[in-house]
């Protein structure tokens, strides 16, 4: 079975001329014009990759967001009309791994997915388990325990944590974390990590805004701690 | 013979001659001092020549105006030299000039006359008196007249003059009967009337009273008035004197006042001004005055309009713009998917296609150019700041720009030089730099870094200057070229199809955002071909990490 994308979008020329072009990628495309199709057509059948523009009829590109993500960690990119920090910022606090500004060249989408789904498998096998403190992280299985329990976190936030450990102690920039997570070159958004950084605290600190673990270091980006 | 730079605004015959600025049509009125910043927003602003109908109704004007009378031209120069604040000024001062002069004139007259009149009413008394002791005196001693004087000297009676039965005698005083002025003796003497009369005698100035008394002959005496000139003298003093400070307090009023008078209208200067800078919303404060709130009412009024006659306009473009997303987006992914399967077509199809894609991709960036500049225009522009390693920064941004074998090379000094800015945006402006050289300046232009301080001087600025080979930019088309949609005459001499014409407006709007200026000159090296260059604000670090990621 290829790969499988959900493509949630109410404009139907371009939710076809972008089905067109993604199945040129060998990919199978399903479009959804509404939020309510998407949910009942992701209910029916989990895709690889959700692709969704946040300006829905009905409930909107975030609130759908939020709903897919109750459920699961699969990769989602939002289409946004604005790359003002509202829009952006808002779609990856709904649980977004990236994002796309209208209008974009397909190729610039197929090139998101295919970073997205790399990061669903990783690369690093045979990885012992990494240790830090009471969280534990087993890269092969895509698992990570805090105090022996596991934390759900997405592919992304997932693959985020595992570069944070494997080199325990050093500092990564936003730019190496935007290059090794998300494959973007030195001019990437930085919010991405940002945000990324915000929701992984959520989940694996005990307390979020005193981090213990996952600490910004002042001026230089991020480090994982013991 | 009329002055036409009097008659009408003072019109720049070259545009061209000046510094190459786009022309404007806002007319430049002669102004006072204070005022000039509202009708030349832009100093460097020129006119356009006067077409031939102004000149017609200027010299009709000029006749018309040829034959009015001085006053009338009193007026012309009063207003077209003299600038409102001086003319306040010089109003009050020659008000308070006139107001003091006209009281004192008035004062000394009434001082004067009432001090005379009582002079004369107490000194006709006094010589009635006299008079009457004289006859009292020449009854009981008939033969001379030397008693009766010598009891009015005893009186203290300083200057009688007595006729006795024809015979002059006078007192012990200065004065005697030569100085009495024959017109008076006449009427005393010869009328037998009392009468007075004021004389110069010497250097005195008196009055003399005659009192004839019957059947005896008559009494004069003379009194002397410089005790009432000195007091009028001190008065014209104290009213001149007055009248001076009066003048001085009228000249400092004059200052207020025209400093009042003129401060709304500075205030409005600074609205306009805020106004021409891109404050849209700026307003003048409302005011009770009367004459002023017409002022600002109307001024607010103008800048209302105007704010959303720009505001409709930028929400016009920005709405288009987005408009033209969603067709833009379908085209290119169908563009796209014909792309994948060029192999089955025809090589007619194919030209088609080429040309498709090509304009395809060309609309985009005009789309996203489009839409960035509305951005701008709407001031939704937040920039994401940071440090970054000059040198690094831009090779980075060469290696991801659509030539990335560009060669960069920096001074030693440059090396360490660390700009504040938004990493994203000002790759944007390398990259359409970039862009630029290839469409218009004969290929992949070479970049140099500099400092822009000399070497005693602490680092402030550095220079990113991007040299291109193709035929330069005209001096008079240099601060055109980053006016939106302005391709100039070169760009239109330039083949190819590329360039939207927002590229450089849109460097233009990012470098000013980051507090730094563009512009562009000919190539350092003498070589023919254009040299933009970039200036921004940038500090100096001694260590050696070059990686561009100091935040």
């Amino acid at each position: 079975m290829g790969t499988r994308i959900l493509a949630v979008e109410d404009d139907e020329r371009i939710r076809e001329a972008v089905k067109l072009a993604l199945e040129d990628e060998g990919w199978t495309v399903e479009g959804a014009a509404s939020g309510e199709e998407a949910v009942e057509l992701f209910a029916r059948h989990v895709p690889d990759v959700v692709l969704i523009d946040i300006m829905l009829p009905g409930i909107d590109g975030f609130d759908l967001c939020r709903t897919l993500r109750r459920t699961s960690d699969v990769p989602i990119v939002m289409v946004t009309a604005r790359n003002d920090t509202h829009d952006v910022v808002a779609g990856l606090e709904a649980g977004a791994d990236d994002y796309l500004t209208k209008p974009f060249a397909p190729k610039e989408l197929s090139a998101r997915i295919r970073a997205l789904l790399r990061r669903v498998r990783p690369a690093a096998p045979g990885h012992e388990r990494l240790v830090f403190g009471e969280l534990e992280l087993i890269p092969e299985e895509g698992k990570v325990l805090r105090d022996g329990e596991e934390v759900h976190l997405t592919k992304t936030e997932f693959r985020l944590l595992c570069e944070l450990a494997e080199n325990r102690g050093k500092v990564f920039s936003r730019e190496e974390l935007l290059d090794k997570v998300w494959g973007y070159d030195y001019f990437g958004d930085g919010r991405l990590v940002d945000v990324h950084i915000r929701r992984l605290r959520t989940k694996v600190e005990t307390d979020p805004a005193a981090p213990r673990h996952v600490v910004t270091v002042r001026g230089l980006g991020y480090r994982l701690e013991g | 013979m009329t002055d036409p730079s009097v008659t009408a605004p003072a019109y720049d015959a070259d545009p061209a001659a000046g510094d190459g600025r786009m022309p404007t049509t806002a007319p430049v009125l002669e102004t006072p001092d204070a005022v000039s910043a509202v009708a030349v927003a832009d100093p460097s602003a020129r006119l356009p020549p006067p077409d031939a109908a102004l000149a017609r109704l200027r010299a009709e004007r000029g006749e018309r105006w040829g034959g009015r009378g001085p006053l009338h031209w009193l007026r012309r120069w009063m207003t077209s030299t003299v600038g409102l604040r001086r003319r306040i000024l010089l109003t009050f001062t020659l008000g308070a000039l006139a107001l003091a002069a006209i009281l004192a004139i008035t004062t000394y007259g009434l001082v004067r006359s009432n001090l005379l009149e009582q002079r004369d009413s107490t000194s006709v008394r006094t010589a009635a008196r006299n008079a009457q002791e004289v006859q009292g005196a020449l009854r009981s001693t008939p033969d001379t007249s030397a008693d009766a004087l010598s009891r009015l000297t005893s009186l203290g009676v300083e200057a009688p003059v007595i006729q006795y039965n024809g015979e002059w005698s006078a007192g012990v005083g200065r004065f005697t009967a030569d100085d009495i002025p024959v017109a008076l003796q006449r009427r005393v003497l010869e009328d037998g009337e009392w009468s007075r009369i004021v004389a110069d005698v010497g250097d005195d100035t008196v009055l003399v009273v005659g009192i004839p008394i019957p059947q005896i002959g008559a009494y004069f005496e003379f009194f002397s008035l410089d005790e009432d000139e000195q007091t009028l003298n001190n008065v014209a003093l104290s009213l001149f004197l007055a009248s001076v400070i009066t003048t001085a307090l009228g000249v400092v009023l004059g200052v207020l006042a025209a400093r009042r008078a003129v401060r709304p209208l500075a205030e409005t200067a600074q609205a306009a001004k805020a106004i021409a800078g891109g404050h849209l919303e700026t307003r003048l404060p409302p005011t009770d005055d009367p004459d002023l709130s017409i002022l600002a009412s109307s001024f607010n009024d103008m800048a209302s309009a105007l704010q959303l006659r720009i505001e409709r306009d930028a929400r016009f473009a920005s709405d288009v713009s987005h408009e033209l997303r969603s067709p833009l987006m379908t085209l290119s992914a169908s563009v796209q998917v014909m792309e994948a399967r060029r192999d089955e077509l025809s090589e007619r199809a194919r030209s088609a296609l080429d040309l498709l894609t090509g304009d395809v991709s060309r609309f985009q960036g005009l789309v996203e150019d489009l839409l960035e500049i509305s951005r701008f225009d709407a001031g939704a522009i937040r920039l994401h700041l940071e440090d970054l390693r000059a040198t690094a920064f831009v090779r980075n941004a060469v290696a991801v720009s659509s030539a990335p074998t560009v060669k960069v090379t920096a001074t030693p000094r440059a090396e360490h030089a660390v700009i504040r800015g938004d990493r994203r945006r000002l790759a944007r402006v390398i990259a359409n730099l970039i862009d630029n050289a290839k469409a218009y300046g004969g290929g992949d232009p070479e970049i140099t870094i500099s400092d822009a301080n000399l070497p005693d001087e602490g680092l402030t600025h550095v220079r990113i200057g991007v040299e291109d080979h193709g035929p330069g930019v005209p001096v008079e088309e240099r601060a055109l070229i980053f006016e939106r949609f302005a391709r100039g005459a070169t760009a239109g001499r330039r083949t190819g199809s590329e360039g939207a014409g927002l590229g450089l407006a849109l460097v233009d709007e990012h470098v000013r955002m980051h507090g730094g200026r563009v512009w562009v000159e000919d190539r350092s090296d003498g070589a023919t071909g254009a040299r933009f260059v970039i200036e921004l604000n940038a500090t100096e670090v001694s260590d050696d990490g070059g990686d561009g990621d100091l935040a």
